[in-house]
């Protein structure tokens, strides 16, 4: 008979060539700046991606688009039809979020076009941790302004950190820096609630069939044994 | 049913084929889990074809439409996602795969006479996948894709005189640019069906060797037992726990192995900070930057990937079973697994301080291990004789010989046979 204590072993190995990989890899990265990231959690509860949705709208649609948004797609976060319809006014319901600067005057301003937020949340290490940190450590020194995650940014204080020095103001900002976190970690990837739910039944199934494989691979294989 | 199937093997050997290479396939009933990972390999190829062809139906391979596509999957495609994250970690599982498949083999010794033929059908298939991951890793047309694509076509640069002109022959342009992603899309789609044409090659050659197996030696007779239904139940439960593992990371963990940079759509203007190979080349990377010299450094790199096909000579040792029964060997094996771990780590970070000399010993070690294996495993061989080998092995060797001799005859027996039969035929 094959022994079955191997079964055990092998999975664990593979297990662990796994995480051995991922550690790798995941160690391959660096930061632009040593700043400790603020390790907050995020939820994607609707009522915070709402939220997060009208500050974007309200700051950020100033100068960031968010290109792979369409206004339509905005019901998918719990807004209704005619909530959706105020926002757009005569924009197309199935047109994309865009900025309401033109290129030309953003880039005599800044120097540049501020990239699209639509994947940001993916494309920077520990995005939304990365995103929220840098929206709330703006700080100024007479009248030079300064990010604690990336240095030298050309992005004003858009949610004004750094001037806010009662602490109540200071805690709405964060909260307001979260909830468009919130909101841009969805953009980067609105499927990601689907697929979970979806995920949570495939792995229990695949192991709920692995266990009764392996007793009916025992009860093929105890035939063996019955010939001897 | 039956008619049809007799009506079919009167002109193709179908049910002599089923029999011959499945139900009745002779397989050594000791086979370890082990040996459940060249399935594996297999399975994940299907798989890659199936999401790759789906995929290709909503991907565009122009260097304007690339990224926007790969998100347009992503978001509006039915179940493009689930496409999209499948065959991106697919990948990773493919190399997870065919790296388990071939540490197998050097543990077991499985790459000895006779199945040096299997070992470098092998080593042609994981240059194929390699070519096949690095070119389809180009078509998101993210940062990391553009630079990772732009460096490694560099180094043809290193042949001598043609170099230059190579590279430029293998983007098509100066730079990568359009040219080299609709070239490296064609032949992304092209090379992995000659992979399957090498995996029938691989698989033609094991039925005619067979399996091998923890012992080392070719098993008795009654220690052969049908494929199916013992290798097939056991494959498929193999299948089953693979799935498990690959569905958490499908659904959970998708973008682990993603580099955050190839979020950022492909720009020729701006080179990442660092530009880190996927996971399953950072061994060989790290090799390629030990070396201080960029010609010396390519045939390094090379070199430490074709170096396997060398095993069946290096090893000189006829001690069965691998490293289950060599004690220097099988330190030797676990030194070298450590080793590759630590080029790995190397070959993700940026060349600084104490990781340049780290990566230069280790690749130092990497070689190290081939150029001594011959030595150390005639030594080994001579040593474990002299001290007189465990009655286990004894038994194995002895129990070759018998065998060896039982073939001789039955060979020469089928051969009796078959010039009778075959008389039979004529007189039919
Ligand atoms: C007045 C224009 C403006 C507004 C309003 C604005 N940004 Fe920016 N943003 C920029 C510019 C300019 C950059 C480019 C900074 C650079 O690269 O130096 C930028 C860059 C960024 C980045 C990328 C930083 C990086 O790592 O490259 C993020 C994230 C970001 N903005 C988020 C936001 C969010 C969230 C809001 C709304 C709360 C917002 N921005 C509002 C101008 C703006």
């Amino acid at each position: 008979m094959m022994a079955m204590n191997n079964c055990a072993r092998f999975i664990i190995l593979t297990l662990s060539a796994m995480w051995l990989n991922v550690f790798f890899v995941s160690a391959g990265f660096a930061t632009t700046s040593n700043f400790p990231l603020e390790n907050i959690k995020f939820t994607q509860d609707q009522a915070s991606l709402q939220r997060g949705a009208k500050i974007y709208y309200d700051v950020c649609r100033l100068c960031h688009s968010l290109k792979y948004i369409k206004y339509k797609v905005l019901q998918e976060i719990g807004f209704t039809k005619e909530q959706v319809d105020l926002l757009r006014g005569d924009i197309p319901i199935s047109a994309s979020l865009s900025k309401t600067s033109s290129d030309k005057m953003l880039n005599s301003q800044y120097g540049q076009v501020p990239p699209d937020l639509s994947l940001m949340a993916k494309a920077r290490k520990h995005g939304p941790q990365y995103i929220y940190t840098l929206l709330t450590t703006y700080s100024e020194k007479e009248g030079v302004y300064e990010n604690a995650v990336f240095p030298g940014i050309k992005m004003p204080d858009a949610l004004n950190v750094a001037n806010a020095i009662d602490e109540s103001l200071k805690q709405e900002i964060k909260s307001k820096a979260k909830d468009v976190t919130e909101f841009l970690l969805w953009s980067s990837d609105p499927r990601a609630a689907v697929r979970k739910t979806i995920g949570t039944y495939v792995v229990i199934y695949f192991l709920i069939l692995s266990v009764m494989l392996y007793f009916i691979m025992k009860r093929v294989w105890s035939r063996l044994d019955k010939e001897k | 049913m039956k008619h049809v199937i007799s009506w079919v093997d009167k002109r193709f050997p179908l049910t002599e084929f089923v029999k011959k290479e499945l139900t009745e396939y002779p397989t050594p009933r000791n086979l370890s889990f082990w040996w459940n990972f060249g399935s594996l390999a297999g399975i994940v190829l299907v798989l890659q074809i199936i999401t790759g062809i789906f995929l290709a139906m909503h991907y565009s391979p122009v260097a304007s439409l690339a990224f926007d596509s790969v998100e347009h999957i992503m978001r509006e495609v039915n179940y493009g996602w689930l496409i999209r994250f499948m065959h991106s970690t697919g990948a990773s599982a493919f190399f997870l795969m065919i790296f388990i498949h071939m540490a197998r083999t050097l543990y077991y010794g499985s790459y000895r006479a006779p199945r040096e033929l299997m070992w470098w059908t092998g080593q042609g298939l994981l240059l194929l996948l390699m070519a096949t991951a690095f070119m389809g890793y180009l078509l998101p047309w993210g940062q990391m894709s553009y630079w990772g694509a732009q460096v490694i076509t560099s180094l043809f640069g290193a042949v001598p005189f043609l170099g230059d002109e190579l590279v430029i022959w293998l983007r098509g342009d100066f730079t990568v640019g359009n040219a080299t992603l609709t070239r490296f899309f064609s032949l992304h789609y092209l090379i992995p069906f000659i992979i399957v044409g090498a995996v029938v090659i691989h698989l033609v050659a094991l039925h005619s060797v067979r399996s091998s197996n923890p012992s080392g030696i070719n098993l008795a007779d009654k220690n052969n037992i049908p494929f199916h239904p013992y290798f097939t139940i056991k494959d498929i439960f193999g299948v089953s726990v693979f799935f498990a593992v690959y569905s958490y990371f499908v659904f959970f963990q998708p973008n682990l192995l993603i580099e955050a940079d190839n979020y950022i759509p492909a720009n020729p203007m701006q080179t990442p900070a660092h530009i880190v190979p996927e996971w399953y080349f950072l061994p060989f990377y790290a090799i390629l930057r030990a070396i201080p010299d960029l010609v010396g450094g390519v045939i390094a790199m090379g070199v430490s990937v074709m170096i396997f096909a060398a095993m069946p000579y290096l090893d000189r040792s006829k001690i069965p079973g691998g490293a289950r029964y060599r004690p220097f060997y099988r330190v030797m094996f676990y030194l070298f697994m450590i080793d590759v771990l630590i080029l790995g780590y190397v070959g993700a970070h940026p060349p600084e301080g104490f990781l340049v000399i780290l990566g230069q010993g280790a690749t130092f070690f990497y070689f190290g291990s081939f150029a001594l294996l011959p030595f150390l495993s005639k030594w080994e061989e001579a040593w474990l004789r002299k001290k007189g080998l465990p009655a286990e092995v004894e038994a194995l060797l002895a129990s070759e010989q018998v065998q060896q001799l039982d073939r001789r005859h039955s060979r020469e027996d089928r051969r009796k046979n078959s010039t009778e039969t075959s008389g039979d035929d004529g007189n039919e």
